[in-house]
């Protein structure tokens, strides 16, 4: 999406910052480094040291002298030029492949064990497109990066072997330059612009197409054929326009790289000819230099070509050591987790209150809620959309912090605050299923190891078992190896849910927090998913944000909330008996659906 | 469509393709002719010492690169220009045709049709290029060929046959490298998904406390497409090795025989510098015929798989959430402006008489899976001209499915960033939006709470009522003990119509819909 970056959006470094990241990145490999820049330099000298010899052929041939030890020496260049540009080209690639991989796997490995704060802030819109986008644009431009180093190398040598002609031929060389640069600072402005407008629409063309191919079916059910195909056509021809102005400027820009390389030829035709006429050079050496700037419009456009995509590259780069540089979640104090309840840990909840909207007198979503949930008991959450129930949830499943207010685990042991435990330690303890469900794109079976690694095809089935899932994993083709996820095997909400749950299990955390596990599965799946729910949170301390009230109705106790704070709390039959707000949601739920 | 698809885009384009031909072509001569300029200058001017061959030399130089610079700028200009408006034209009809009709989709996945729409449709198009390349990669080829035979036949025929041969006989080298580099973007590709895809469910991850495994297994992944890329870098060095070796080598050659005629007065010292430079330039058409003929195989295949979607009559399968073209008369029989609950013991049944329904002419049927469209509230809630005589005002629609009322409300990917009971909402507002004369609703309230339900229940109703029949295939007795009349389809075929609270004592009926 284009637009200015959200508040709170993710760091991006510097380009000096990221310079020196990448360099520390590469020096990790000094053997690697060092191979791949000594090899680029030789391959590149013996590229500029060709047309030198075959000038001096000029000039042994002029003189009626024999060829021979020329044409040994031109072998014997060229043979060990093919030999080091091929050595180099694997080195360099070899280089970046490396420093590629160490890149991204810092940034996928911060990304996921990033702050919650910063990912709630930062949104996983942006989150995600770093580690894909980005990555995949810098991990793709390793080639690339090899090409340009290479002609960057070439080209500087070249001015050495102009300098070794004439330094007058090297000052005529150089003529060349203003003009690309002055072609540049036109071209660089211009085209970031209109790059960035060109990807933008294509990426809302991209999603245009993409959404009429999924909603087929509700096109064709509303007739609705020729709107969606306007837009369609309307998002597309929005994309050939950017693609023209792109285009324009491109093409001018290509055309003044051809005018620098005419203007350079020139002078140093211009300038052999003075220099020759002076006898100051030989014919040899003023042909040398016109084979020489010859060989150079490749590496020159190669270089100026890949600016934008080399800046690109830099931008994704920028990007990318703006995630690494996030500081690391501190490790909590040994003593502080030593003390932390691994079992038979209960829940105490002491003047939650929280903001999303952190400027000061915004509405909080929780009140200083307070709540207990002893070892081993279960508490429901029931009140209708916006009453704070997820949110809630969400604290007391570490999920993100509270504005205000602790989260203690309490056990024989001692008590511990949820805020001095890190990630690690607080899902040794906490479960969280919420309502927000992802199949993992793997097997079945490395779907759900995720959450244990290493547990056995029987810990496995045990666990689909407990929620009422081992018969259709059973009836798939493949059992546990059974590819599921986007564009594999579909499986339907309610099932996916079922194995969300079963992660739960395989884990067997002493907390479990479940958030409205059954939305979206039907009345069917979600009478499933309800016992599947109860069995899960059987012998553990829960929290379980209700959507339908009997599976409020099986918990211990039922924490009704309102517009941010708890309002009623008790067991089923006491709140009903209370005639209060619980008593009219259950009316309103079970409105003749169970004959009483 | 005729069968030869890259014919057709020709033909659209016919003034383009021959402009950017002809102005290509022109390029290629120009390029040509950058070696036997620098030979002239060097052997008229630099070697006499002669002012007005240096000034003639000079101007024809800038005049040369003149030439050069506008018609190859011309060309590129030209056919992009070109290959763009084809895209867009064959994009636009890919889409008009999947939406016309869903069935032209065919056996395909929506990821293989949006590559269709996307990338076929733009490799189909850059035939217009490729064919204009592949002419002027031909006449260069012949420009260079008649400079070298004017200047001497022997190196010049030497030249013609070994310069093609080796840059065909590299390309024997190109099967193993494409395998290598195939494989390079197949892992990072592959990696790229891990990665994407734990994002997708970071949060659920983070919820179960899966992040170590995950960190360890997109390390994994990482590391394999660290190795790819590092035999795809040992297999490129081979190939770039061979060929500067092989460019070197006739380079070489070149020099030694051509500075023996030189020697011999066979060759002037122009026309020594001329070869030479033309031993290198010779490589680059036959490197150019040679790329637009394996792309042209490229954009043949994709011009065949966007000719195949657009064909009228191709094999056909309906969509699994389509409705399909059943002829079962509707198993129901609906009395006109009642609001009608259909109760199943399974969902086959359910479905059965969804797609019944949708058979009929003018119903609307939403599908079960909400799909919202466009970029904003008002986007989604559009589904086109209400037929005459109809139309109920978004703000009502929108009120009886307690659905989000500003309608500036981004959507993005379709709704992703609004909740699942939302998009449910939305979708329900844009149904009776629509406003038909026969509605049909499979399961509108799961994804809500039992107020907002019990809210959206009565809404329906009330919208409903006077404005056409609608049929709920539900089991919320929230809705159910909304309507007219409810139909049960129990096991067996069995029937049985009442009301919601007369059903209840059915103990099927009860079954299906106790929560």
């Amino acid at each position: 999406m284009s637009g200015t970056p959200p508040v709170g959006a993710l760091p991006v470094a510097s380009g000096r910052r990221s310079a020196a990241v990448l360099w520390r990145t590469a020096a990790a490999h000094p053997a690697d480094l060092a191979r791949a820049l000594s090899t680029t330099v030789l391959s590149s000298a013996g590229t500029v040291a060709l047309p030198l010899l075959l000038g001096r052929a000029v000039d042994v041939v002029r003189a009626g002298e024999g060829l021979t030890p020329l044409v040994v020496q031109l072998s014997v260049v060229a043979l060990l030029t093919a030999l080091t540009t091929a050595l180099a080209r694997r080195d360099a690639e070899r280089l970046g492949a490396a420093v590629a991989a160490d890149l991204r796997e810092r940034v996928v490995d911060r990304s996921l064990r990033m702050s919650p704060r910063v990912l709630e802030r930062a949104g996983s819109g942006d989150v995600a497109s770093r580690v894909t986008e980005d990555v995949e644009l810098f991990t793709a431009s390793v080639q690339l990066g090899a090409g340009v180093l290479t002609a960057l190398v070439t080209v500087l040598l070249s001015a050495v072997g102009f300098l070794s002609l004439d330094w007058r031929l090297a000052l005529a060389f150089c003529v060349v330059f203003p003009v690309y640069a002055a072609s540049l600072r036109w071209y660089l402005p211009k085209a970031g612009p209109l790059y960035a407008a060109e990807r933008s629409v294509a990426a809302d063309r991209s999603q245009v197409v993409l959404q009429s191919l999924h909603g087929a079916a509700t096109v064709h059910a509303y007739g609705m054929a020729d709107l969606q195909g306007d837009r369609v056509e309307a998002a597309s021809l929005r994309t050939v326009g950017a693609s023209r102005a792109a285009l324009r400027t491109f093409a001018r820009f290509s055309m003044s790289m051809n005018g620098a390389e005419a203007v350079g030829l020139s002078a140093l035709l211009l300038t052999g000819f003075l220099l020759v006429r002076g006898d100051v050079v030989t014919v040899g050496a003023v042909t040398a230099a016109a084979l020489l700037f010859h060989r150079l419009f490749g590496p020159l456009g190669t270089l100026l070509l890949s600016f934008d995509e080399v800046s690109r590259a830099a931008a994704a780069l920028n990007r990318l050591v703006g995630v690494v540089d996030l500081p690391a979640e501190p490790a909590p104090d040994p003593a502080v987790l030593a003390r932390a309840p691994r079992a038979r840990v209960g829940l105490v909840v002491r003047g939650l209150t929280h903001a999303y909207d952190e400027t000061p007198g915004a509405a909080p979503v929780l009140h200083e809620v307070d709540l207990e949930v002893p070892a081993g008991t279960s508490l429901a959450v029931v009140g209708e959309s916006g009453a704070g129930k997820t949110t809630l949830a969400a604290i007391v499943g570490g999920v993100f912090p509270a504005t205000a207010g602790t989260v203690t685990l309490t056990g024989p042991a001692g008590a511990v605050d949820l805020g001095a435990l890190d990630a690690g330690a607080v899902r040794e303890r906490i479960g969280v299923v919420a309502q927000e469900s992802h199949v993992f794109t793997g097997t079945l079976r490395e779907d759900l190891t995720l959450a244990r690694p290493g547990a056995t095809d029987a810990q496995v089935r045990a666990a689909l078992a407990v929620v009422g899932a081992q018969d259709w994993v059973a009836a798939l083709p493949g059992g546990l190896d059974t590819r599921v996820g986007p564009g594999e095997l579909p499986l339907s909400p309610a099932r996916a849910q079922q194995l969300a749950l079963a992660r739960l299990v395989l884990r067997d955390p002493p907390v479990v927090v479940l958030d409205e596990a059954t939305a979206e599965a039907g009345s069917a799946g979600a009478r499933d998913l309800e016992q599947a729910a109860v069995a899960v949170v059987r012998g553990r301390t829960a929290l379980v944000v209700a959507h339908r009230l009997s599976q409020a109705a099986a918990c211990d106790r039922i924490a009704v909330m309102a517009a941010g704070r708890v309002v009623e709390l008790g067991p089923h039959e006491d709140l009903l008996a209370l005639g209060g707000r619980y008593a009219r949601l259950w009316a309103t739920w079970s409105r003749s659906a169970l004959p009483t | 469509m005729s069968p030869r698809p890259v014919l057709d885009v020709l033909r659209r384009h016919r003034r383009a393709a021959a402009l950017g031909c002809g102005s290509s072509m022109l390029h290629q001569t120009c390029e040509a002719l950058v070696p036997v300029a620098i030979g002239l200058a060097v052997d008229r001017a630099v070697a006499t010492g002669d002012v007005h061959a240096v000034v003639l030399s000079v101007a024809g130089v800038l005049l040369l690169f003149a030439v050069l610079s506008s018609a190859g700028t011309f060309a590129f200009w030209v056919i992009d220009r070109a290959e763009f408006a084809e895209a867009h034209h064959l994009r636009t009809a890919v889409a008009r045709a999947v939406l016309r009709d869903p069935a032209a989709l065919g056996d395909r996945q929506v990821g293989d049709a949006l590559s269709v729409a996307t990338s076929d449709t733009r490799h189909a198009a850059e035939a217009l290029g490729l064919v204009s390349f592949l002419a002027s990669g031909c006449f260069g080829l012949l420009v260079a060929a008649v400079v070298l035979l004017r200047i001497d036949v022997a190196l010049g025929l030497g030249l013609l046959v070994a310069v093609p041969l080796l840059v065909l006989g590299l390309q024997a080298l190109a099967p193993r490298l494409e395998a290598r580099v195939h494989d390079r973007q197949r892992t990072a590709g592959l990696a790229a998904a891990v990665a994407a895809d734990l994002l997708a469910g970071l949060r659920p991850l983070r919820g179960f406390g899966g992040v170590p495994e995950a960190v360890r297994r997109y390390h994994r992944a990482s590391s394999l497409s660290r190795r790819a890329a590092v035999g795809a870098a040992g297999a490129t060095s081979v190939v770039v090795g061979v060929s500067t070796l092989a460019t070197g080598a006739v380079l070489v050659a070149t020099a030694a025989v051509a500075g023996t005629f030189v020697a011999r007065g066979r060759l002037d010292v122009g026309e020594f510098v001329t070869v030479v430079g033309m031993a290198s330039f010779l490589a680059d058409p036959v490197r150019t015929i040679s790329h637009c003929v394996q792309q042209l195989a490229v954009s043949r295949a994709g011009a065949r798989r966007v000719a195949e979607l657009l064909r009228p009559g191709a094999p056909r399968r309906p969509l699994e959430d389509s409705p399909s073209p059943a002829h079962v008369p509707v198993p129901v029989p609906t009395v006109p402006g009642e609001v009608l609950g259909v109760v199943t013991t399974d969902t086959a049944t359910a479905d059965a008489v969804t797609a019944a329904f949708a058979a009929v002419p003018g119903a609307l049927v939403e599908p079960s899976h909400t799909v919202l469209l466009g970029q904003t509230l008002a986007d989604a809630l559009a589904s086109g001209p209400v037929p005459a005589g109809r139309g109920v005002p978004l703000a009502a629609a929108l009120e009886a499915a307690a659905a989000p009322t500003d309608l500036d409300l981004a959507l993005h990917d379709g709704g992703t960033n609004v909740s699942g009971g939302q998009r449910q909402r939305i979708g329900l507002a844009r149904a009776l939006a629509a406003d038909r004369e026969l509605l049909v609703l499979r399961d509108p309230t799961t994804a809500l709470d039992a107020v907002t339900e019990d809210r959206v229940a009565a809404g329906l109703r009330d919208l409903r009522a006077g404005a056409g029949t609608t049929v709920l295939v539900t089991s919320s007795p929230l809705l159910l003990s909304r309507c007219d009349r409810v139909v049960l389809l129990g096991p067996g075929g069995r029937h049985a119509t009442g009301t919601h609270a007369g059903l209840l004592d059915d103990p099927d009926y009860a079954a299906a819909v106790a929560r």
